[in-house]
C-alpha cells in the first residue's frame, strides 16, 4: 500500500506528465506477430486533455492499456519508454505498477454494464480502490466513496453507496465508473471511450461531468473515442491512429481547421452532421488493412486518394511535424496537400419528394405490445405487500409499445429515435407480427396484418424484410452467402437454378461486393462486407418494405456512411421504404424523410425531418438534439440535459411520460392528463405536448442549411 | 420484498411438478406387469381368495379412485402399507433415507472441497501444467461408472491398504468413529466420481468470468491477483457451480441405489431394489416419491443459493 503523495511533491517541475516515446506492443498470433502498438509517440502535460481517434482495430485501445502494463499474453510490450512523472513505467517491477494503477493513472472503461462486479455493492467497488491506495480506516473509505459518489452527482449517494450495480441505470453506473476513477485523484485518466455505449443524452451529462472533474482535480485525461464529435467537445489536442500507427497529432483547432493527413480528412467528412445537407455522404472506401499483413508503403495508400507511386513503396511514412502550427502527420505529401477545405459533395436540390397522395404501404394504428415482468409462466404475478396485512398477488406488465400510430409512403423512409429501451426495436417487431400485437391495427398495402393468419403472414413475409444491427446474428454461419441469398429467392419462388445463380451474382455487385463473395462464408468478411451480404439477402426477395434496427450502429463512421449511401441508392432506384430505427440523430437526419421521436413507448413528435428537426419541439426532441455532440469545435450549442434517467415502463408516470424529466413541465395537467398526439400549425407535423405552440418555438432550427465547407468560425455564435 | 416474490414463483412451480410426480408415480407401478394379489398370494391361490384380496386392497376399484385415495392419504402423512414388509411405508422410507442422505451428503462435500479450488486453480493457470494435471486427475474420476470405482476403493484402501473397512453400517449415534471410517469409502469413491463435473463447471465458469470487463477494471484499480481471483472472480464464478452442485447431488442419490449394493448400505437405494424386485407398489411408489422430492428440493436449494449470491436475483432486477 503506497501512502498518497500530495501534489506538490510529485510535481517533477519540468517536462510533460507523460511522455510516451516509441512505444512498440506486439501479439503473437497464429499467423504471425502482429504489431498494434507501432512506435507511438506523444505526449501529455498535466491538466491536459487529448483524444486519441482510429477506426476499432487501429490499436486504441492497446496502446492506452500499454501504458498502465495492462497488456495480457499473447500480447508484449517490446519496446519504447513510458515515462511519467519523469519515470519510465517500462522499467517498474510489477508490484510498484499496481501502486500506480488505479492511483496515479486510472481507468474509466468504455461499458457501464460489464464494468462493475455484478456480486459487489458499487460502495464496496468504490472503498477498496481508496483503501488499496490509501491509508484509511473503513469507515473513512466509506465516507470519502460516499464524497466521490456525490462529486459525480449520483443522487442520495448516502443511501444508494450499498446498492448492487444493477439498481442503477447506465448513465448512473457510468458516473460510479467516473468515481472509481477520480477516487485517488490521480494526476491521469485513460478513459477508453467512456460514452460510446451510452444515449445522447446520457454521454453529453457524463461528459460534461468529466470536463467538470478534469477541471477541479487538474487531472490530465486521455481520452479515447472514434467519435470526433466528442474530441471536438472534450480535447485540447488529438491524435489519430490508423493501423497500429499515429499517423497525425495536432491541436484541436488545427486538426479541424487543416487536417494534415488524408486519413483524417475522410474521417472527419464521414460522419453525417445534423447541420448539413448531403445527397451522399463522403466516403473512406474499403477498409483498414489487417495488421497482420500491412502494404509495402504507407498504410492508408490503398484508400488514400492522394496516393502516388511514392506513397507505395519504401515503407510507412514517418510522423513529422507539418506547416507552421503544431500539427505532426505521417504523410509523404502532408506539405503539399492542402486538407483544409471538406470533401463534401456539394448538396443538390435537397432530398427528393415522396409521393403521399396515394394509400401508405404500411400503416400501424394505435399499436400497443405489454410484455409480462418477468420470466416465465408465474414470471409477471407479484406480490404486492403495500397496504399492510396479507400481500395481495397481482400480474404486472412492462408497457414496451403504448399505442403508437404511424405510417410509412411507398419509397418514403420513416425514422424511429429514442433512446435505448424506449420501445423503438419492439414497434418493429411487432409490427411486422415477429411479435403478437397487444391491442391495435397494423395495415400492409391495404392487409390487416393483426387479423392474418400464420401462413399468411409468412406469404407476406418476402414484402417485409428485416435488417438486424448485428448482421452475424442473421447470417447462417454454416452456409455461403450464395446460399444464403439464393435460399431466400428459393423459398419465396423468385428464380431457382442458373437464373438464381446469376441474380445472386448480381445483387452482391449491386450492394458492393464481388460476385466471387458468392462461394464464401459470411466469418470471412468484415462487419460491414457482413451488412451489405444482409442487405443483399432483404433484396432477394425484392420486397417492399425494410425495417431497418440500428443497422449501422455496430460499425465505424467510414464504414457506416457506405451503409448509409448504399441503402439511399437502393431506394432510389427500387422505390423500396424503410422503416429505420437508430439512436444516432446524425444518421437519422440524413437517411430519413419523416421522423417519429418515441419515449417511453408513445410517440411524443412525428413529422417531416424539417419539421422535426426546426421549430417548435416537443420539449424531449430539442433536448435529444440539442445533446448531440458537433464534429466541430467552433460549434457551441447551449445543451438541455435531462434530470434523471427513463422512468420504469413497468410504472410509468401519470399524465404525459416525459412530465418527471421535462425542463418546460407546467404544472399540474402535465401530471395529471395524458397530452394527445396533436397536429401544429394544421400541418402533418405531430406534437404530444400541453405547451402552446409559441412556447415551444423557442429555439432556432437544428438544421438551418448550412453546407459544412461554409461553416467558418466567424458564423457560429 | 423480492425475495419473496422469487421463493413464492418457486413454490408455485414446486407444486405443479409434485402433482406431475404423483401422476407419474401412480401411473408406472400400474403399468408394471403382473397382477399384485398373486404375487402376494402365490401361483397356487384361488379365484376366489384372489377376488377377496383384491377387495381388500382396494385394487378392483376405478383407476382414478385409487389415485385419489392414494394422494389423500398422502397429504395425511399415510404412503400405505408394504406388501412385503407389512410395514408402513413411511417408517421403512423415514428409517432409511437419513443413511442414504448422510452418504449422499458426505460424498457431494469431499466432491465440492475437491473440485473448486481445483477448477479455480486450473483457470488461473489455463493451458499451463497444473490446469493440464488437474483437468487429467478429475476426468480419471468421470471415466468409470460410480460402482467400479466403489470397487476400486474397497481393493485398495480396505483389502490392500487395510484402511477402512470394506463395507457395512453403523449408525453414528451408536458409534461415531465406527459409523464415519464405514462412510469413507463408499463417500470418496463417489465424491471422486462427482468431481470432474464440478471441477470443469468451476474452471470454464472462472474462465469466463476473468476475462469479464470488470476483472479487467480491478487490475486497472491496482488490486492484487489474489483479490482479483478470491473476491472479484470467484464470488461470480461459483453462482453456476451452485445449480451443477445441486445437480451432482441429485445424481449423488441415483449413484446410491447402486453404491448401496457393493458397500452393504442398508439405505433407500437398496429398499427400492427390494421394491423393485417384489412388485412392492406402495413401496415403489413411495421410493419414487422421497426421490423425486429430494430431487425437486436440492434444486430448489440450488435456486435459493443462486439468489443468495446473485444480487440480481435477491433484490429483483425491477424495482
Ligand atoms: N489479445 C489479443 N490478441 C491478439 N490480437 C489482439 C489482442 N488484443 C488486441 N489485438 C489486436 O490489436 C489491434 C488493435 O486493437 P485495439 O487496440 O483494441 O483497437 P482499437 O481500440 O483502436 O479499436 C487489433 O488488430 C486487434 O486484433
Ligand atoms: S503518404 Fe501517400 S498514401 Fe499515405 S496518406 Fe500520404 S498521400 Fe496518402
Ligand atoms: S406535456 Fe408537460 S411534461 Fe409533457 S412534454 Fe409537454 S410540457 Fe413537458
Ligand atoms: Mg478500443
Amino acid at each position: 500500500m503506497s501512502a498518497p503523495t500530495t501534489a506538490t511533491d510529485r510535481e517533477a517541475d519540468d517536462g510533460p506528465l507523460l511522455d510516451v516515446r516509441g512505444l512498440r506492443t506486439e501479439f503473437r498470433t497464429d499467423a504471425g506477430p502482429i504489431v498494434a502498438s507501432n512506435e507511438v509517440s506523444f505526449s501529455l502535460d498535466r491538466g491536459e486533455t487529448m483524444g486519441l481517434v482510429g477506426e476499432s482495430g487501429a490499436g486504441k485501445s492497446v496502446t492506452a492499456r500499454s501504458l498502465m502494463r495492462l497488456i495480457d499474453s499473447p500480447g508484449e510490450i517490446t519496446g519504447g519508454q513510458v515515462v511519467f512523472n519523469g519515470e519510465d513505467l517500462l522499467q517498474k517491477t510489477e508490484a510498484e505498477m499496481r501502486d500506480i494503477r488505479g492511483n496515479r493513472i486510472a481507468m474509466i472503461p468504455q461499458d457501464p454494464m460489464s464494468s462493475l462486479n455484478p456480486v459487489m455493492t458499487v460502495g464496496e467497488q468504490i472503498t477498496e480502490t481508496i483503501r488499496r491506495h490509501q491509508d484509511v480506516s473503513k469507515s473513512e473509505a466509506r465516507q470519502l466513496a460516499i464524497e466521490s459518489m456525490d462529486d459525480v452527482g449520483i443522487p442520495d449517494a448516502e443511501e444508494r453507496i450499498d446498492d448492487y450495480p444493477h439498481e442503477f441505470s447506465g448513465g448512473m453506473r457510468q458516473r460510479v465508473l467516473v468515481a472509481i476513477g477520480f477516487s485517488c485523484e490521480p494526476d491521469l485518466i485513460i478513459a477508453d471511450e467512456p460514452t460510446t455505449a451510452l444515449d445522447v443524452t446520457t454521454q453529453a451529462k457524463i461528459l460534461d461531468l468529466l470536463n467538470e472533474m478534469q477541471e477541479r482535480e487538474g487531472t490530465a485525461v486521455l481520452m479515447i473515442t472514434h467519435n470526433l464529435g466528442v474530441v471536438a467537445q472534450t480535447c485540447d489536442h488529438v491524435g489519430v491512429m490508423y493501423a497500429g500507427n499515429l499517423v497525425e497529432t495536432a491541436e484541436l483547432g488545427d486538426l479541424f481547421d487543416r487536417p494534415r493527413h488524408p486519413y483524417t480528412r475522410a474521417l472527419i467528412d464521414s460522419i453525417p452532421e445534423v447541420d448539413t445537407d448531403y445527397d451522399e455522404l463522403p466516403t473512406l472506401d474499403g477498409a483498414m488493412p489487417d495488421l497482420g499483413n500491412l502494404p509495402s508503403g504507407c498504410n492508408f495508400a490503398p484508400r488514400c486518394p492522394h496516393a502516388t507511386e511514392a506513397c507505395r513503396t519504401g515503407g510507412d511514412p514517418s510522423l513529422d511535424s507539418v506547416g507552421d502550427d503544431s500539427s505532426r502527420a505521417a504523410c509523404l505529401h502532408a506539405a503539399d496537400l492542402d486538407l483544409s477545405e471538406s470533401t463534401v459533395p456539394e448538396s443538390g436540390a435537397g432530398r427528393r419528394d415522396v409521393d403521399r397522395s396515394g394509400e401508405p404501404l404500411f400503416e400501424v394504428r394505435n399499436l400497443k405490445k405489454y410484455f409480462n415482468a418477468g420470466e416465465g409462466v408465474f414470471g409477471n404475478v407479484h406480490l404486492s405487500w403495500e397496504g399492510g396485512g396479507l400481500p395481495t398477488v397481482e400480474r404486472r406488465h412492462v408497457k414496451a409499445v403504448d399505442d403508437v400510430s404511424f405510417d410509412v409512403y411507398p419509397g418514403e423512409t420513416v425514422g424511429l429515435v429514442g433512446e435505448s429501451g424506449c420501445g423503438k426495436s419492439t414497434v418493429a417487431r411487432t409490427a411486422l407480427r415477429l411479435l403478437d400485437p397487444t391491442d391495435g391495427e397494423v395495415y400492409f398495402e391495404g392487409q390487416p396484418l393483426h387479423e392474418l393468419g400464420t401462413s399468411e403472414i409468412r406469404s407476406l413475409r418476402r414484402e417485409m424484410q428485416m435488417i438486424f444491427q448485428d448482421p452475424q446474428s442473421s447470417l447462417n454461419p454454416r452456409k455461403t452467402v450464395g446460399q444464403i441469398v439464393g435460399r431466400a429467392m428459393e423459398k419465396h419462388g423468385i428464380a431457382t437454378g442458373e437464373e438464381k445463380r446469376e441474380r445472386v451474382g448480381d445483387l452482391l455487385e449491386r450492394v458492393g461486393l464481388s460476385r466471387a463473395a458468392a462461394s464464401k462464408y459470411p466469418h470471412e468478411f468484415s462487419g460491414g462486407q457482413q451488412q451489405r451480404v444482409a442487405i443483399a439477402h432483404a433484396l432477394a426477395v425484392e420486397p417492399k418494405l425494410i425495417v431497418c434496427d440500428e443497422p449501422v450502429s455496430a460499425l465505424d463512421v467510414s464504414v457506416q456512411a457506405q451503409i448509409l449511401n448504399l441503402l439511399n441508392e437502393i431506394q432510389e432506384d427500387e422505390n423500396i421504404s424503410f422503416l429505420f430505427i437508430s439512436h444516432n440523430i446524425g444518421v437519422i437526419r440524413h437517411i430519413c424523410d419523416r421522423v417519429a421521436v418515441m419515449y417511453l413507448g408513445k410517440i411524443a413528435e412525428f413529422g417531416s425531418i424539417e419539421q422535426v428537426f426546426s421549430p417548435p419541439f416537443h420539449p424531449y426532441t430539442e433536448s435529444l438534439l440539442s445533446a448531440v455532440p458537433h464534429a466541430n469545435p467552433d460549434r457551441e450549442t447551449d445543451r438541455i440535459l435531462l434530470e434523471g434517467s427513463v422512468p420504469s415502463p413497468i410504472n410509468p408516470p401519470s399524465g404525459c411520460p416525459f412530465q418527471t424529466r421535462c425542463p418546460k413541465k407546467i404544472g399540474d395537467v402535465c401530471e395529471q392528463e395524458l397530452p394527445e398526439l396533436e397536429s401544429v400549425g394544421g400541418a402533418d407535423h405531430y406534437i404530444s405536448c400541453h405547451l402552446s405552440e409559441e412556447e415551444m418555438s423557442q429555439r432556432d432550427s437544428f438544421i438551418t442549411p448550412s453546407k459544412r465547407a461554409e461553416t467558418s468560425p466567424a458564423d457560429s455564435d | 420484498m423480492s425475495m419473496y416474490n422469487y421463493v413464492f414463483r418457486r413454490v408455485g412451480f414446486m407444486a405443479v411438478t409434485l402433482f406431475f410426480v404423483t401422476l407419474i408415480a401412480f401411473a408406472v407401478t400400474n403399468i408394471l406387469p403382473g397382477d399384485v394379489a398373486l404375487l402376494i398370494l402365490g401361483p397356487n391361490a384361488t379365484e376366489q381368495s384372489l377376488e377377496a384380496l383384491q377387495t381388500q386392497l382396494g385394487l378392483n376399484r376405478p383407476l382414478y379412485v385409487q389415485y385419489i385415495d392414494w394422494v389423500v392419504g398422502l397429504l395425511q402423512g399415510n404412503m400405505g402399507e408394504s406388501l412385503r414388509f407389512g410395514e408402513p411405508v413411511s417408517q421403512l422410507i423415514a428409517e432409511r433415507l437419513p443413511r442414504s442422505m448422510m452418504l449422499a451428503v458426505a460424498a457431494t462435500l469431499v466432491a465440492v472441497v475437491l473440485s473448486v479450488p481445483l477448477g479455480v486453480y486450473a483457470a488461473v493457470n489455463q493451458n499451463e501444467a497444473p490446469d493440464v494435471s488437474a483437468s487429467m486427475f478429475a476426468f480419471v474420476g468421470i471415466s468409470m461408472p460410480i460402482f467400479l470405482w466403489g470397487l476400486v476403493f474397497i481393493l485398495v484402501f480396505a483389502v490392500w491398504l487395510n484402511l477402512f473397512p470394506t463395507g457395512g453400517y453403523v449408525s453414528p449415534s451408536e458409534d461415531l468413529v465406527g459409523s464415519l471410517t464405514r462412510l469413507v469409502l463408499p463417500a470418496g469413491a463417489m465424491g471422486f466420481a462427482l468431481t470432474a463435473y464440478i471441477m470443469r463447471m468451476t474452471r470454464s465458469s472462472m474462465l469466463e468470468v476473468l476475462s469479464e470487463e470488470y476483472i479487467n477494471l480491478a487490475r486497472a484499480k491496482g488490486m492484487s491477483q489474489r483479490v482479483i481471483v478470491l473476491r472479484h472472480a470467484l464470488k461470480n464464478a461459483i453462482i453456476p457451480v451452485i445449480t451443477v452442485i445441486a445437480f451432482q447431488f441429485s445424481y449423488a442419490f441415483g449413484g446410491v441405489v447402486v453404491l448401496e449394493e457393493v458397500f452393504f448400505w442398508p439405505g433407500i437405494g437398496r429398499l427400492t431394489l427390494t421394491a423393485i424386485q417384489s412388485r412392492d407398489i406402495p413401496l415403489i411408489q413411495g421410493c419414487i416419491l422421497v426421490v423425486a422430492l429430494i430431487y425437486m428440493f436440492s434444486n430448489f436449494a440450488a435456486d435459493l443459493l443462486y439468489a443468495y449470491f446473485d444480487p440480481r436475483i435477491r433484490y429483483g432486477g425491477d424495482d
